[in-house]
């Protein structure tokens, strides 16, 4: 393999680099390393982000936070502040990979690789995440949602990266993440349904059940309006319209469709015998 | 290029290729507990501490980690003496060829560096990164529960 590895301080340095032609970031490598092997990417220069300086903090904004894109999974695990204003973000983090990966692997990485599978993504899209994306032309912001356009397309351009990602704290809202995978914590999703409740409010995320991950706006908008008269079955047919699952290696789409409904029951069954007293 | 890799406390100065993978690196220079087998950061035997933490030294470049420390499985046993870690596995029977070994240690290491008394289901949790296909993984998190009490005191050797 020849290519060349830099290292740049700041993010003069890093956003010169970038312009140039197949340059990559290498943030944990956690996807890049893998892509590379597999020739899938091949690259002239390796822009590591190891010695950058800052873009390394987890920040108390007040009723939001931010990470910046250094930030590894294992940080964010270990955080005060994210077990008590993200629980959401924690439950989803806690399902990525093993150890070895979470140490190594960034939020940042694992929001670009946009893969509907993104146990982070689904999190983020609940919390109302944007991303602050710099290049050469200064910063610009923008929602996840509107970010990822497809698997593993998003609307960088050359010579931009993300600094970081900002959020809402969720506290008042009753968190789950439901995963079904092939096999404990290491397997990618079969499917995965993310969701913060309360009483008058409902948010949900789906992954690995459309080319990215979903928000089923009508069913979130139908609890809302018919608190008095929720009737379940409505709800779930509304929030079914969103999902559009494929065959793959993983799972045929008849599995996924049927994972899907029962874990939104699920949900809904889990918030109503708990409400948030209980956690 | 030049990078300077502290592995078990040893110096080495080190030609690579800037796109050599970091198990390459250490088995070239020497490190041969370091296994490769899915090369594609699904199986854990390529584990290595980076700066006392677990990570895939089939996924990390060699250049990204210059001047930090790495520790292997030749830094774990003093002379002819075995680590309880290695210990535990030969008594509880958590090897059978092998090849799973050197990496299992070093994440069952970091495991218990940070937690001295874990549960058998934060032993679970922790080696789920590391694949064995022989033993079924019971004998495994028994010996590092095995291991955790000897280190505490509570075991005799
Ligand atoms: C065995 C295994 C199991 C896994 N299990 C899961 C799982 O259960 N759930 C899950 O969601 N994911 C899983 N993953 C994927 C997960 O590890 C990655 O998505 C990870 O979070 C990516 O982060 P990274 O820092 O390693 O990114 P890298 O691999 O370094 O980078 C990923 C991509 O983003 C680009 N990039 C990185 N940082 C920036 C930046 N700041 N600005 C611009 N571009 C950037 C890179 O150029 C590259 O294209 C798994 C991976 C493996 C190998
Ligand atoms: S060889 Fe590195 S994880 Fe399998
Ligand atoms: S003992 Fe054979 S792979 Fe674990």
């Amino acid at each position: 393999m020849s290519f060349d590895v830099q290292m740049p301080t700041s993010e003069e340095g890093l956003v010169s680099l970038l312009s140039k032609e197949s340059s990559h970031i290498l943030a944990g490598g956690t996807d890049l390393l893998v892509k590379i092997r597999l020739k899938r990417v091949i690259p002239k220069t390796i822009v590591s982000l190891r010695h950058l300086k800052g873009l390394d903090r987890i920040e108390d904004l007040g009723d939001k936070m931010r990470v910046g894109c250094r930030v590894t999974i294992s940080e964010l695990l270990n955080s005060e502040i994210i077990s008590r204003h993200a629980r959401i973000l924690q439950m989803a983090l806690r399902q990525i990979g093993s150890p070895q990966i979470r140490n190594r692997a960034t939020l940042a990485g694992n929001i670009i690789n946009a893969s509907p599978a993104g146990d982070s993504i689904v999190a983020m899209v609940l919390s109302n995440a944007s991303l602050s994306i710099g290049s050469a032309n200064g910063e610009r912001y923008e929602r996840v949602v509107d970010f990822i356009r497809g698997p593993g397309v998003t609307t960088l351009s050359r010579g931009e990266f993300v600094k970081s990602i900002t959020f809402e704290k969720t506290d008042v809202l009753f968190p789950q993440f439901h995963k079904v995978g092939q096999r404990n914590s290491m397997a990618i999703s079969v499917a995965s349904v993310g969701s913060l409740t309360s009483e008058s409010e409902i948010r949900l995320a789906f992954g690995s059940v459309a080319p990215t991950v979903v928000v089923p706006i009508d069913a979130c908008e139908y609890y809302s309006a018919e608190i008095d008269s929720f009737d379940e079955e409505r709800f779930v047919e509304l929030a079914m319209k969103c999902v559009t699952p494929i065959d793959d290696v993983r799972a045929t789409a008849w599995y996924r469709t049927t994972v899907v409904r029962n874990l939104i029951h699920r949900t809904l069954k889990v918030w109503r015998k708990k409400g948030y007293n209980a956690v | 290029m030049k990078i300077t890799l502290n592995v078990n406390g040893k110096l080495h100065d080190i030609d690579i290729d800037p796109g050599e993978y970091l198990l390459d690196v250490l088995r070239r220079i020497g490190y041969k507990s370091v296994r490769r087998s899915c090369n594609s950061a699904s199986c854990g035997t390529c584990t290595v501490l980076l700066n006392g933490k677990p990570i895939l030294s089939c996924s990390t470049f060699a250049a990204s980690v210059d001047g930090q420390s790495i520790e292997t499985v030749e830094g774990m046993s003093d002379g002819e003496k075995l680590h309880p870690i290695q210990e535990a596995i030969l008594e509880e029977g958590g090897a059978q060829c092998g090849y799973c070994i050197p990496g299992l240690i070093m994440t069952g290491e970091a495991l218990l560096r940070e937690n001295i008394d874990p549960s058998d289901e934060e032993i679970k949790l922790a080696l789920n990164g590391n694949i064995c296909r022989c033993t079924g993984y019971e004998p495994q998190n028994r010996a590092i529960k095995k291991a955790a009490q000897v280190m505490r005191g509570e075991l005799d050797e």
